[in-house]
């Protein structure tokens, strides 16, 4: 893709991204990584460069709008962020010192479980839970 | 001075999930949202919806910081994040706008399938 077709994907995607962002509370460097770095062809390294600078903007516009409809605590979610921020930097420096890829399959499957497990939630709270109008 | 200290103050499973989310995150590689929104609902008994909320703004000073330590000068592409960000901007208040009035076992549902895609995915990257 060049030109301004690749900029008419990009902000197609783009939008795809905003909505899995404001709806789900995530960053979107899941979903944009491997668009850029399979669909456009950036390298690794400048595909999670370019997804930081567009998870921020995103993340405020959806926060933005959520204060705006009354949902959530922007104050409280903020000060929540500056203690993963830390935790961030410190999981990074340990990253380098250890095998990755063993710990992302060990996490993956936890996500796997995870996922499963709210979806079962879900759907069973749509039979048991009739009574809320 | 110290209801200003207490209004600073994080409930302690907020404190853990913060700074448990934020290791897992930066060590992995994967964004926080979907580690600390599990544990928000699952452990600390958020709402499904005030999790999703508290994980999007939560991502705003997380992605601050991945920004300044990784340095994004020299590998970001500019123009094509403006292009993402065109988008992700409009999309993003459309999102919170269906987080709003999303019914929550729906969004329980949805964001269980989203994690087993990204398990999925995570799992054939090893």
């Amino acid at each position: 893709m060049t030109g301004p077709t690749l900029y008419v994907a990009l902000a197609a995607f783009g939008v795809v991204v905003g909505v899995a962002s404001g709806l789900l509370g995530v960053g979107g460097g899941t979903l944009i990584v491997p668009f850029l770095t399979l669909a456009v062809g950036f390298s690794q390294h400048s595909a999670e460069a370019t997804s930081l600078l567009v998870i921020l903007p995103t993340a405020v516009a959806g926060s933005l709008a959520l204060r705006r409809r009354g949902v959530g605590d922007l104050g409280l979610a903020l000060r929540f962020g500056v203690v993963g921020a830390v935790g961030s930097v410190l999981g990074a420096l340990l990253a380098l010192a250890l095998p990755a890829s063993t710990l992302r399959l060990v996490f993956a499957v936890f996500v796997g479980v995870v996922g499963l497990r709210l979806a079962r939630d879900g759907l069973r709270g749509e039979h048991a839970d009739d009574v809320r109008s | 001075m110290r209801d200003r200290l207490h209004s600073l103050a994080l409930d302690p499973k907020l404190l853990a999930i913060g700074l448990g989310g934020g290791l897992l995150s930066g060590l992995l590689g994967v964004g926080g949202g979907i580690i600390m929104v599990p544990l928000l609902v699952l452990w600390a008994a958020y709402s499904q919806r005030d999790a999703h909320a508290l994980s999007l703004g939560a991502i705003i000073p997380i992605s601050i910081a991945g920004i300044a330590t990784y340095g994004v000068a020299g590998e970001v592409r500019y123009w094509q994040a403006l292009g993402l960000a065109a988008g992700s901007i409009v999309g993003a208040r459309i999102g919170a706008g269906w987080l709003a009035r999303i019914d929550e076992r729906l969004l329980k549902i949805v964001f269980g399938a989203f994690l087993v895609g990204v398990a999925a995915l995570m799992g054939a990257r090893g």
